[in-house]
């Protein structure tokens, strides 16, 4: 195939803007799927994607589609539509010369919108604006391609109206790709250097690789090697997405496509890693990082018993997910578990609803928290995944934490509400603009913890779900943070303990003691629920003790049932966590999740 | 664990005139028209005994046994006279309400060997009686307690804790009981159940649950003032005058076998718990279409068995002789449940007393707090 016939390009877009009907109609209209191939959403084809309704895993395809007198190949790079996997998408633009912004005729530009937008930018892309769902009764096409063009500089004229959904505008779509995205460059005699820009695992094949030739030619049967993972390999099968795995001979520089070899897990696929000839001295690509996890939580069984069940299912998890990694620990509370590194709070909502379908072991979550930095008196430097590393206070020289920007989009009429929120969260603001005459874009620095403690969910219901956000991990700074504990009856539960700034402590410390007294049954005993930093008390509930709990009546009709009431109760204790005496329902683990209307 | 021939045998009467707003047992009130049907299932369920056996303690229990007319309780009492034949010195009781007591009934009583008579008075005070939908009048009380001068062993179950009561009034109605010396005392706190009236109305709040601190109070002072009387505090629940304890009630807690026939009736025979039906209607109509009564049954043995007795045991204040554990289960309780026992002697919920391990008063008053550890 001639370079010259080759489009390479992705369709970026807010969550829910429809980029995977898009997608999907891509294929059918080009005939590289039949209509009753089609499933919902092709391209996701992950069970917890079609749950969701978003795309995790970037996929790729290449169609074929006649132009004039000239046959096209489209290679259509699929994108994770989140923000906490910003690195791969950056990774997947790469491989591309052009980008389909796509904006829902209602929503317009949302926070998702501008980043995926800036981003295309930022690569230098080729970049054919699409409103899509015109259709719909109540699409405002002519406000929306107003933001576009007040966010991006992109005139009406190169707007594409369509409707994915009924098919709307697709034709006009292909013509704009095939003449506004220039054909990708490279030559094909060069020596190979291939983008890796996506893997997946396939049970009988092992790991998929797929790289984008940006140099040279690769061939079936080559030695290759990856230059990062310093790993040398020979390739059993080369081909392209249609969306099957179409073997072929070779993929010349500029083109997409998929490379196997024996490789028995993904831990040895790195994104944004470069493919070469074994040997070859040639200089890897730009932009590599390894995978940055910036959420941590411990994951324990509830029952000790599925320890090895559940270390067995991460490490499953792990092999089609290099992103995620995960360690043995011990909790005094919780016993043996393990501490999960993200990149994001959505990956660790992914791959806890991935363990939940893909095992049986019932889970207990500790809070999660992002990583933080400590300088010590004594010039160490460390990263602090979870709280029982932290030092004492006297040790600490500085405590850093991640800071992120964060980008809004609201209705007008929603910008107080969020600034009440950010200034709140010690936020810092860096701009304020309008986008359209209704829309405004705010623009926050703001602790990625505080972030991920609740800022989503007080973003939704104080903009009543018309704000949007986005962020990016823009470093670290110092704070004045502090390790809370959690004691009960004076004992220190570990798996409570959670890194906050001094300042909140006190409110969060009596928010979880007061969820704590809930969910804490009385015991015989009175039972003190403390929050603590250092040896300072900070906040106290008080369960008090059982005073009188007798049965009455038991006489011959009453013991069968007395006997399965307390066996049940007795159930119950077994699956609580005792500390010194006291029994704790695992509930209560998550009590410092609690966000409730105990914050501000 | 060998499961001897059961010695007692308990007979579920359903009848009552109404439903009290507390009341969650196997009882129907206001059909009597089904007694004569009742009386040819219960005769048709102890004919599936086989033979006659032999007892040493009899419970006619209910519901109310005495809401059967003269003749119809009469044909019971031939029938129980028939089937469960008592040996010399066995305990015989039937429950009674006070409005039923009269020359006749007590002559019935007498007539038929029955021993032991167990009022369901619950209490002296008019505005508890009214509250707990009672229709009898204290002093109908002083007259059953004259009228069984002649029965050998009376008892009366007083309820405490009824929404409103204050301690002064409890201790009165204590003093009032008292007056009579009764052998035998049962005292309940009042627990609102699901499936009574009282549930509904205390879940609108018509109906407020008296405070745990009082509860607390109400059974520590009928604790005092009985034990002050003489009355020996012998089980959860239960008050004697020495040697007037409840032997059938101490089969059940002992782990003892026992018979029952009768809707709801629950007894245990070769290591099985069975429950006949609760509901009056499809027991008779089961019997009689010759059929079994029985609703769930259970094979209780082996470890499960000795923590039951453990359990149930412990619920008398006397506590466990540790070689009478080890005789009736064949483990010793150290083996069974050492740790947790140690636990709770540490607690100051158990004690060992006389070698014998206890309950402490604290204990008592959580124990059911205690028994999930122990089952």
């Amino acid at each position: 195939m001639d370079c010259r016939n080759i489009r390479n390009f992705s369709i970026i877009a807010h969550i829910d803007h429809g980029k995977s009907t898009l997608a999907d109609r891509l294929l059918e209209f080009t005939g590289t799927v039949s209509e009753r191939e089609l499933k919902e959403q092709m391209l996701d084809d992950m069970q917890l994607e079609r749950d969701r309704g978003i795309t995790i895993k970037a996929r790729s395809v290449s169609v074929e589609y006649k132009h004039g007198n000239t046959t096209y190949q489209l290679n259509l790079i699929d994108t994770p539509g989140h923000v906490d996997f910003q690195y791969e998408v950056s990774r997947a633009l790469t491989c591309c010369e052009g980008a389909l912004l796509l904006v829902d005729a209602f929503q317009g530009v949302e926070a998702q919108t501008v980043a995926n937008g800036y981003n295309a930018f930022d690569h230098d892309l080729a970049i054919i604006p699409v409103i899509n769902k015109i259709d719909l009764d109540y699409a405002r096409v002519d406000e929306v391609v107003e933001e576009i063009e007040q966010q991006f500089g992109l005139g009406d004229a190169e707007v594409q109206k369509v409707s994915a959904k009924e098919g709307i505008g697709i034709e006009g779509l292909l013509e704009a790709v095939i003449e506004h995205v220039p054909p990708p460059t490279g030559d094909p005699a060069a020596e190979l250097r291939a983008m890796v820009f996506d893997s997946h695992y396939d049970e009988f094949r092992g790991a998929i690789t797929y790289i984008r030739v940006m140099e040279g030619t690769i061939g079936k049967g080559d030695k290759i090697q990856f230059v990062r993972a310093g790993s040398v390999h020979d390739v059993i099968e080369i081909g392209q997405f249609t969306p099957q795995q179409t073997p072929c001979d070779a993929l010349h520089a500029g083109q997409v496509g998929y490379v196997i070899c024996n490789i028995k897990s993904l831990d040895m696929i790195h994104i944004g890693d470069t493919l070469c000839l074994n040997k070859s001295e040639v200089e890897p690509l730009p932009g590599y990082q390894e995978p940055k996890r910036m959420v941590y939580c411990g994951l324990y069984p509830s029952d000790g018993q599925d320890f090895k069940e559940l270390r067995d299912a991460l490490g499953r998890l792990k092999i089609n997910d290099p992103s995620f990694e995960f360690e043995a620990e011990t909790s005094e509370a919780l016993g043996f578990g393990f501490r999960c590194g993200f990149l994001g709070l959505l990956h660790m909502e992914i791959v806890q609803q991935r363990l939940e379908q893909e095992s049986d072991v019932d889970l207990i979550q500790t809070a999660p928290n992002v990583t933080y930095e400590v300088t010590k008196k004594d010039g160490t430097e460390m990263r602090i995944h979870r709280p029982q590393e932290v030092p004492e206070p006297g040790d600490i020289l500085e405590f850093r934490q991640p800071i992120v920007r964060v980008n809004f989009i609201t209705p007008g009429e929603y910008v107080g509400a969020i600034m009440k929120l950010c200034n709140e969260r010690r936020g810092v603001q860096q701009s304020q603009e309008y986008i359209s005459p209704t829309r405004m874009m705010l623009c926050y620095d703001l602790p990625l913890a505080e972030v991920i403690y609740d800022l989503h969910d007080k973003l939704k219901s104080a903009t009543r779900g018309y704000g949007t956000m986005d962020y990016e991990i823009i470093g670290y700074q110092a704070a004045d943070l502090v390790r809370m504990d959690i004691l009960v009856n004076g004992n220190r539960v570990d798996a409570l303990s959670v890194i906050c700034h001094r300042a909140d402590s006190q409110v969060r410390g009596r928010a979880v003691c007061k969820k704590l007294k809930q969910e804490i049954d009385r015991h015989m005993f009175e039972v003190a629920v403390q929050a603590a930093i250092g040896a300072k008390i900070i906040a106290r509930e008080t369960v008090r003790a059982l005073r009188k709990n007798v049965t009455a009546k038991c006489y011959g009709g009453d013991i069968s049932r007395k006997k399965k009431l307390w066996a049940k109760q007795r159930e119950g204790k077994k699956r609580m966590k005792s500390i010194g005496s006291v029994d704790i329902p695992q509930k209560a683990f998550m009590a410092v999740l609690d966000k409730g209307q105990d914050k501000k | 664990m060998t499961m001897p021939v059961p010695r007692s045998a308990y007979i579920h009467v359903p009848f009552c005139r109404h439903r009290c707003g507390y009341c969650n047992f196997t009882v129907i009130a206001g059909r009597d028209d089904l007694h004569a049907s009742y009386l040819q299932a219960l005769q048709m369920e102890l004919e599936t005994l086989g033979a006659p056996q032999e007892m040493e303690t009899v419970f006619l229990g209910g519901g109310t046994p005495t809401q059967l007319h003269p003749d119809e309780l009469r044909r019971l009492f031939d029938l129980i006279a028939y089937w469960f034949p008592m040996v010399t010195e066995g305990e015989y009781t039937i429950e009674a309400n006070p409005e039923d007591i009269d020359e006749e009934s007590v002559a019935l009583f007498q007539e038929y060997g029955v021993n032991r008579v167990s009022l369901g008075g619950q209490s002296f005070d008019m505005d508890k009686l009214t509250l707990l939908e009672r229709s009898h009048q204290p002093s109908q009380l002083e007259q059953c307690f004259t009228l069984l001068k002649s029965i050998p062993s009376v008892s009366m179950d007083l309820i405490f804790g009824v929404p409103g009561e204050t301690l002064a009034q409890w201790s009165a109605d204590l003093d009032s009981l008292l007056i009579f010396r009764p052998t035998h005392i049962s005292t309940y706190g009042l627990t609102i159940e699901k499936g009574t009236s009282f549930w509904s109305r205390f879940e609108r709040g018509d109906l407020l649950e008296v405070d745990e601190e009082l509860q607390r109070q109400f059974y520590i002072e009928a604790r005092q003032r009985l034990s002050a009387a003489g009355y020996h505090h012998y089980e959860v629940s239960n008050f004697a005058r020495p040697g007037f304890e409840c032997r059938h009630n101490q089969a059940y807690w002992f782990g003892d076998p026992y018979f029952a026939v009768g809707p709801g009736a629950a007894s245990f025979v070769n290591g099985y718990r069975e429950v006949n039906h609760r509901s009056t209607t499809t027991y008779i109509s089961k019997v009689l279409a010759g059929e079994s009564p029985v609703a769930e049954s259970e094979l209780v043995s082996g470890e499960e068995l000795h923590r039951e007795v453990l359990v149930f045991a412990l619920r008398r204040l006397d506590g466990i002789n540790p070689d009478w554990f080890f005789q009736k289960t064949g483990v010793t309780i150290e083996s069974l449940a050492g740790d947790q026992i140690t636990k709770f002697v540490n607690q100051g919920l158990l004690r060992w007393h006389d070698g014998r391990l206890c309950l402490t008063e604290e204990g008592l008053l959580v124990s059911d707090s205690l028994w999930p550890y122990l089952l």
